[in-house]
């Protein structure tokens, strides 16, 4: 009887020993997913901030360019330059400077539209060669944010999944901050409303 | 009670991100290099186009497609081409040196999407004047098929590496190299044995031929005039460019 017990404990821990090595195995995989998606996430945002100073150095040389619009992006690409400071980990592990990185980088977004809006009302500039690429270039990489934004939610959603279903959820928590939950990118409230302007 | 609040909205979360990853389906993927399915453009332009690109692809392992449909539906043009190019894996798997030019004729916007690997070569302002300069002003005046002919010649001299001289011309003949003596002698003796072969175990010889043919056809990828187009597992994120006539 005592033999018998003894097999099954023996079994049993085995069992448990093997589906831990797999859970941890795939969160380690899925969690090295999120991590390079991120690196993507930074990339493109990097490539935006590059864009600036290109794109005010251009807008500058029109005559007589609202000084106000150019501060705003100016100092909305400072902010976001020093969120990126922080390690990749604690961005997307930890909610509030997961939403201040998001914020930082929607004010920047937002600026920059109201500078592009307002660039309407120039033709002349808006004809040159160096401002038709530097928009192309922009709305290009708006375009691939949206993209690596996208693949960083569904890495993320990836992690998520398998870490808190059923039995994974329970070696998880055992390996403490190991595995945390990743942050989502959400939609911002009013990011598909063109910023409006005064004539 | 606290404690559930964040459970639910993780999994309403998780609900609506599934919802939207199921909403779009891209269509199937092409057999073609040139696809038209709404007759946009002449067979003679297609066919040419297709076989050129179909080229390109022999030539450069460089996958380049085009694509033309009637709308992309209620998903942003741009949504609909990475994930259009990511479901066909355009271009080579790690490379990512896949590019293609969707037209969507009944919403009258085209887009040119680029993958990671060629983004240095076609970088979105290039793109971008591919199709203010070459596609819009054909597609304007009504000129489908040469806006897409113009097109792709333009993205392909772009990128490059076209061997031979494109529309038209036609398949060149490699002039074959002179054979040596050695090699001479290596066949000779391989010709020998296949033939001794053959007549000593002719239904071993038979059954061994017909399985090379059968794998030979069906391995074929992207070589010779019947070959299809098959995605190498390439993915973009969104480069290029896009406008509407």
């Amino acid at each position: 009887m005592g033999k018998w017990l003894g097999l099954g404990v023996i079994a049993l821990l085995l069992i448990l020993g093997v589906a831990g090595v797999g859970a941890y195995n795939s969160l380690v995989s899925l969690d090295q997913a999120v991590l390079s998606q991120w690196g993507q996430v930074e990339n493109v945002y990097q490539r935006r901030m590059d864009l600036v100073p290109n794109l005010v150095a251009t807008v500058k040389g029109a005559a007589s360019f609202e000084k106000e619009t150019l501060t705003q992006v100016i100092e909305a690409r400072a902010k976001a330059s020093q969120t990126t400071l922080t390690a990749d980990r604690e961005l997307f592990e930890d909610p509030a400077a997961f939403q201040q990185f998001q914020q930082a980088q929607q004010n920047l977004s937002n600026a920059l539209s109201r500078l592009l809006v307002t660039v309407e009302r120039y033709p002349e500039l808006r004809a040159t060669e160096n401002f038709r690429e530097l928009q192309a270039q922009l709305e290009g990489t708006e375009n691939r944010i949206a993209v690596e934004r996208m693949r960083f939610n569904e890495a993320a959603q990836a992690f998520n999944t398998r870490r808190n279903s059923f039995p994974t959820v329970l070696f998880a928590s055992f390996f403490g901050g190991r595995f945390t939950e990743k942050a989502y990118f959400q939609a911002q409230q009013g990011a598909d409303v063109a910023p409006k302007v005064q004539f | 009670m606290r404690s559930l609040k964040p459970w639910a909205g993780l999994a309403v979360l998780l609900a609506c991100l599934g919802a939207l990853a199921a909403a779009f389906q891209p269509p199937p993927a092409p057999t073609r290099w040139v696809t038209d399915t709404v007759g946009f453009l002449s067979e003679p332009t297609r066919r040419s186009l297709d076989a050129r690109l179909q080229r390109y692809e022999q030539d450069t392992g460089r996958q380049v497609l085009v694509w033309i449909g009637s709308t992309p539906g209620e998903v942003p043009l741009e949504e609909w081409a990475v994930r259009t190019f990511e479901a066909w894996g355009i271009g080579r798997k790690g490379r990512d040196d896949g590019a293609a030019v969707f037209v969507f004729a009944q919403a009258r916007r085209l887009r040119i999407e680029v993958g990671y690997g060629l983004e240095p070569v076609v970088p979105d302002a290039i793109a971008s004047r591919i199709i203010e300069e070459e596609a819009l002003p054909r597609l304007r005046a009504g000129e489908p098929d040469a806006a897409v002919s113009a097109t792709v010649d333009s993205l392909l001299r772009t990128l490059g590496g076209e061997s031979s001289p494109p529309p038209g011309a036609g398949t060149e003949v490699h002039p074959r190299p002179e054979l040596t003596l050695g090699q001479m002698l290596l066949y000779g003796v391989l010709a020998l044995v296949v033939l001794v072969f053959v007549i000593t175990h002719p239904r071993l010889a038979f059954y061994l031929l017909l399985q090379l043919l059968s794998s030979g056809g069906g391995r074929r990828h992207g070589g010779g005039s019947g070959g299809t187009f098959r995605g190498g597992g390439g993915r973009s994120g969104g480069g290029g460019a896009s406008g509407s006539w």
